[in-house]
C-alpha cells in the first residue's frame, strides 16, 4: 500500500515536502495503524494519536483532501497513494502535529460551562428527560478539528470567527435548559464575525467524524437570536 | 452604542430582502415569457400601473440592501487591509445609494408618463 506524508520541520526544513512510503496492509486496517508503520520506518515522522477508536480526538488530518480522523479511516476505503496532510490552514509544528491554539481559544471564548444565577441547590440541578434530549447532537463533539479546520470562514478570520466546533459547543449551553445565561451568551455572538462569519457552506457537516451538524445549530443560534431581538 | 458592525441585522436584512427578491423575481419572469412589452409604450403603461410601479419601487431598497449585505461580507472576508476595506466600502455605497437614486427616478417619471 503507498502512502504519501507531509513532511515539515520548520526548524531545518526550508519548504514542505511529501515523502513516499510503501507499507504492508490488513484486513480492518485503519489509517493510524499505516501511519505507525511508516514510523517503524523513519521514527522521526511525528504524529498525534491516543486512543485509536475515535474518542479522543488526537488525530485529525487531512487525507486524500478531507479532514478525516485517522483511527477510524479504514485504509481499504482510500484511494492510492493515499496523500496525508495537516489540517488545513493551521500553523505547522512538525509534519501532522499542528498548533491548535486558535482553535481552542475560541472554545474557550464560548463560556463552554453552565452559568447558574439562582442559588445552587443542595443536590444537582435537575433536567426533564425532554430537555435532555435537546441536547443530542450537540454534547458528543470530541474536539477534535476537522470541522473547523475545514471551514473557509474560520481560513480566513480564525483570530475574529468562532467556528463551527465552537458554536456548536455554544448552542449546546444555550439550549441546556440548567444554563441561565441566555442572554449573556446572545450578546457575546453579536457583530459580524464572531457567528455570522457562517456562510452555511456546510464542510463542517460533511467531515464530522461523529456525524454532528454545527450547520444547524449556528442556524438555531441565530434564530434564537432573532427571537430574543424581536 | 456598538462599535461593531451589524450581524444580526444585516443577516435578518439579507434573509427579508432574499424572499421579497425572490418572490419579484418570479413575477417579473412570468410577466415577461407570458406578456412581453412590445415597445416603450407597453413597458411604461405596465411599469406605471400603481401595484407594480409600487412592487418595482419596493424592490430597489430590497435588492440595495440585499447587495449591500453580501458585498459587505465579501470584502470582510477577502479584504484584511483596513484602507482598502474602507474604500471599497465607500465605493459600493456610494455606487448603490446612485443607482437606487436613478432607478427610483426612472420609475417615478414611467409613473408620470
Amino acid at each position: 500500500m503507498k502512502l504519501r506524508v507531509y513532511r515539515y520541520n520548520p526548524d531545518t526544513d526550508i519548504e514542505p515536502r511529501m515523502q513516499a512510503f510503501e507499507v504492508k496492509s490488513w484486513p480492518g486496517m485503519m489509517l493510524r495503524e499505516a501511519l505507525l508503520e511508516v514510523r517503524k520506518q523513519d521514527e522521526s515522522f511525528a504524529f498525534r494519536h491516543s486512543c485509536g477508536e475515535g474518542v479522543c480526538g488526537s488525530d485529525g488530518m487531512n487525507v486524500n483532501g478531507r479532514n478525516r480522523l485517522a483511527c477510524i479511516t479504514p485504509v481499504a476505503e482510500l484511494k492510492e497513494p493515499i496523500d496525508v496532510r495537516p489540517f488545513p490552514g493551521r500553523p505547522v509544528i512538525r509534519d501532522l502535529v499542528v498548533d491548535m491554539t486558535q482553535f481552542y481559544e475560541q472554545y474557550r471564548n464560548v463560556r463552554p460551562y453552565l452559568v447558574r444565577k439562582d442559588p445552587l441547590p443542595e443536590a444537582e440541578v435537575l433536567q426533564s428527560p425532554a430537555d435532555r434530549e435537546k441536547l443530542d447532537g450537540l454534547y458528543e463533539c470530541i474536539l477534535c478539528g476537522c470541522c473547523s479546520t475545514s471551514c473557509p470562514s474560520f481560513w480566513w478570520n480564525p483570530e475574529k470567527f468562532h467556528g463551527p466546533a465552537a458554536l456548536l459547543q455554544a448552542y449546546r449551553f444555550l439550549a441546556d435548559s440548567r444554563d441561565q445565561a441566555t442572554d449573556e451568551r446572545l450578546d457575546d455572538l453579536e457583530g459580524p464575525y464572531k457567528l455570522f462569519r457562517c456562510h452555511s457552506i456546510m464542510n463542517c457537516v460533511d467531515v464530522c467524524p461523529k456525524g454532528l451538524n454545527p450547520t444547524r445549530a449556528i442556524n438555531k443560534i441565530k434564530d434564537l437570536m432573532l427571537s430574543h431581538a424581536i | 452604542m456598538s462599535r461593531r458592525a451589524s450581524g444580526l441585522r444585516a443577516w435578518a436584512l439579507q434573509r427579508a430582502t432574499a424572499v421579497y427578491l425572490a418572490g419579484f423575481a418570479l413575477y417579473l419572469v412570468i410577466h415577461a415569457l407570458t406578456q412581453p412589452p412590445a415597445d416603450y409604450a407597453a413597458w411604461q403603461a405596465w411599469v406605471a400601473r400603481p401595484w407594480v410601479n409600487l412592487g418595482l419601487l419596493l424592490l430597489v431598497p430590497a435588492l440595495l440592501i440585499h447587495v449591500w449585505v453580501g458585498m459587505r461580507d465579501l470584502l470582510i472576508d477577502y479584504v484584511r487591509v483596513t484602507w482598502a476595506r474602507v474604500l471599497l466600502l465607500a465605493l459600493l455605497a456610494f455606487g448603490l445609494i446612485a443607482s437606487g437614486l436613478w432607478a427610483v427616478q426612472a420609475l417615478i417619471l414611467a409613473r408620470m408618463g
